[in-house]
């Protein structure tokens, strides 16, 4: 155990914070997403940069849907950025506006998708509620309460003022819903009432609740290339293996015995620190700098080459138990860092992985939000990545994934192959330990 | 799209005869979808399979007039007893004069 | 039925310029004129190979799709003989994988001749039209249906006899959401 390297380890990220901070205060933008350690290799439209476009400031990203369907610009907002320093606001409080609040009004407001909706943790009553989440408490009969109206109003405002650990955003401090808007959803939830008080109506059909609400799983084989278009699209990049490179090399004439010999059980160790780069690398980070420096071919994150190679190696080592090291003393420090990440609240709604993705009170992990079935990170939800992505008929690796995470709420993506998410994927990934590879996946 | 045309089959070994077999086939193609522009649908020629036929030994014994509510990549599947050993051949045709095949041999 | 197709075809093969009027006439019946001279895809089948398969089709009511394909004949209810598999729940609506199977002793004489998949609230209702022949042995067929949202979705059989057969489910399609 050498002191200086511990010492390295967890000071290396603030170091190149400081650095970048002095860099970039002269430059006057401090807002850079970008880790100054890693230049980074994914295509483009991955990278995260912000440019003006017409005057304002936008980040660009990824064309096709869902990136597409975000166009708002979060960069004031926290980050994952290990350089990022912007802190969230303190919980707010106002006072309640003097006007009529409208019941009708407010159930419109409440079930609102560009705002929330609320229905994506709270049901309500209704037929037409579908489909609502039971992250948060089942609002049915919250009229019953009798609770006041200026306590209410403050608990939607921000509920970090009662609950400092809760999952719910603050929206009024975030500005996503309006005070006047906010008194019209207190009047809602107050016609909220069960007959006789706090039985609500019965349920009728019990895929409207999600408390009693079974999602079957339904896609079929993964690993069937007659229902599972990614098999197809890594089969396919056999040819990407024995094509000959700009450096004149081919990756069959290193890596003899063709992917099955050579990659077998490869992919099990991955994501892994790899001490040239200095960084935690999945096989999606280090395929552009190793395909680069031997062959010449340029496999840029989030390419299609990238995709589908990777899907390649990895399916190499289906059936084989997942074998990340998080002993050694840089991965145990980056698993850490990921662990951070994890619980770290980012983003315009204030949202830590965690808030979905635990299994504990309050938290989403096996809940319903809206009509998406949350995953439970400690059950292990990596070793299926890249999957297919039945919804968009494309695949997306875990990085696209993350990337897409928290965008429509309310937080700007990092580029694909940031050193962040490799901790965080590492961390996760930790979670698979010993169970059986199984790529590609083919999920919604 | 990479790959589009690209035809999967898949049959199960060991058949015997007077089984049923359930033969499943997938083709990559892009199923285009009826686009809006200012909300209002677009008018143009889209390119989707429109017709899928399967044949055993030469013989058409089932057909699929498809359309655009049809998934990208579509995959068909069907049961089949078959009374002879044989060659089943599947044929997706789409919209722009497209044809893409597979075949599998079936022995007992 | 048959032959009224069959003229209407006649008609249209030969490059007489008989407009959908004269074929109506011909026929005599709007309901079984719309589904003759036209393909089960609604596209008019003198207009097949000319570069127009692919063409923007009207929308259509899922009532104006049935009376088109069947013209108003008796549907019976074929939930004893039709095995409809299909999620209660879909994930999205882009891929909604659907399994139709029918009790049949698929004989030259007594078998499905056909099985449509229609979804009340697409666009254009009907999915697909599979065709089977007796070959088969078994009727038995799926794919991956496209719903536009929350829709019944009807499995159609016509018998070798033209008996018509119907089975329903409804899928509920989850839209969206912040997981993309």
């Amino acid at each position: 155990m050498k002191p200086s390297r511990v010492l390295y380890a967890w000071l290396a990220p603030l170091l190149a914070g400081a650095i970048v901070l002095a860099w970039l205060g002269g430059e006057g933008t401090a807002q850079d997403p970008r880790s100054p350690a890693w230049q980074s290799r994914a295509i483009p439209e991955s990278r995260g940069d912000i440019q003006e476009v017409d005057g304002k400031r936008v980040q660009i990203r990824y064309k096709a849907a869902p990136f597409s369907t975000v166009t708002q610009n979060f960069e004031q907002w926290p980050t994952y950025a290990y350089v990022d320093t912007k802190t969230y606001p303190p919980p707010g409080q106002v006072a309640m506006p003097a006007i009529e609040g409208d019941p009708k009004e407010g159930r419109k407001l409440f079930m609102n998708r560009a705002k929330a909706p609320c229905t994506a943790c709270h049901l309500i009553q209704g037929d037409d509620v579908w489909p609502a989440g039971n992250i948060g408490p089942d609002l049915s009969t919250y009229g019953d309460r009798g609770l006041p109206d200026q306590f209410v109003f403050n608990l939607i405002y921000d509920a970090r003022l009662f609950f400092p650990n809760t999952s719910m955003p603050p929206w009024g401090t975030a500005g996503i819903y309006k005070p006047e808007e906010i008194v019209h959803i207190v009047a809602f939830l107050k016609t909220q009432k069960g007959n006789p008080p706090f039985v609500p109506p019965s349920e009728k059909d019990p895929a409207r609740n999600p408390f009693t609400r079974k999602l079957e799983s339904y896609f079929g084989d993964n690993l069937d290339p007659t229902n599972n278009p990614a098999v197809v699209l890594a089969e396919g990049a056999m040819a990407l293996w024995t094509q000959t490179g700009p450096a004149g090399k081919a990756c069959a004439d290193c890596h003899a015995g063709g992917p099955e010999r050579a990659m077998q059980g490869v992919a099990t160790k991955y994501p892994k620190y790899i001490a040239r780069h200095g960084r935690i690398m999945s096989m999606e980070d280090f395929l552009p700098v190793h395909a680069q420096e031997t062959t010449g071919v340029e496999m840029l994150a989030q390419s299609a080459d990238n995709l589908h190679m990777t899907m390649l190696i990895k399916m190499q080592s289906n059936g084989m138990p997942v074998n990340v090291d998080v002993t050694s003393l840089e991965a145990k420090a980056a698993y850490e860092r990921g662990k951070a990440l994890f619980f770290k609240k980012v983003g315009e709604r204030h949202h830590a992985c965690a808030d979905c993705h635990q299994n504990a009170p309050g938290k989403g992990a096996d809940k319903f939000l809206g009509g998406r079935l949350l995953g439970d990170a400690e059950k292990g939800f990596t070793k299926h990545f890249p999957t297919w992505r039945t919804n968009f008929q494309v695949v997306w690796d875990i990085r696209r994934r993350m990337q897409f995470c928290m965008l429509p709420l309310g937080m700007n993506m990092l580029p694909a192959d940031a050193p962040e998410y490799a901790d965080l994927e590492l961390y996760l990934t930790a979670f698979d330990q010993g169970k059986p590879m199984n790529v590609p996946g083919i999920r919604h | 799209m990479a790959q589009v045309g690209k035809v999967t089959i898949r049959v199960p070994p060991d058949i015997k005869r007077g089984d049923v077999v359930r033969i499943r086939s997938l083709v990559i193609h892009p199923m285009e979808i009826v686009q809006r522009q200012d909300g209002k649908p677009v008018d143009k020629n889209y390119l989707f399979i429109h017709q899928v036929i399967a044949t055993y030994n030469g013989r058409e014994i089932l057909r699929s007039d498809t359309t655009q509510s049809i998934s990208e990549n579509p995959s068909f599947s069907l049961a089949f007893r078959p009374t002879e050993p044989g060659t089943f051949k599947i044929t997706f045709l789409d919209t722009h004069g497209g044809k893409y095949e597979g075949s599998a041999e079936i022995k007992f | 039925m048959q032959r009224g197709e069959d003229e209407a075809m006649a008609a249209l093969r030969e490059g007489e310029r008989v407009s959908r009027r004269a074929v109506l006439s011909i026929l005599g019946l709007l309901g079984m004129a719309a589904a003759a001279g036209m393909s089960v895809l609604g596209v008019p089948e003198a207009a097949l190979g000319q570069g127009t398969l692919g063409a923007l089709q009207p929308e259509e009511k899922v009532d104006e799709t049935l009376q088109r394909l069947f013209g108003g004949r008796a549907m019976k209810d074929g939930s004893n003989v039709i095995k409809m598999n299909i999620p209660l729940i879909a994930e999205n609506g882009a891929l909604v994988p659907v399994a139709v199977e029918v009790q049949s002793p698929m004989s030259p004489t007594d078998y499905v001749k056909h099985i449509y998949i229609i979804s009340d609230k697409n666009r254009r209702p009907m999915n697909t039209r599979f065709s089977l022949t007796p070959e088969l042995g078994v009727a038995s067929v799926g794919t991956n249906l496209r719903l536009g949202e929350t829709t019944d979705v009807r499995a159609i059989v016509e018998m070798s006899d033209g008996t018509l057969l119907m089975a329903k489910r409804e899928v509920k399609v989850t839209v969206g959401g912040c997981g993309g």
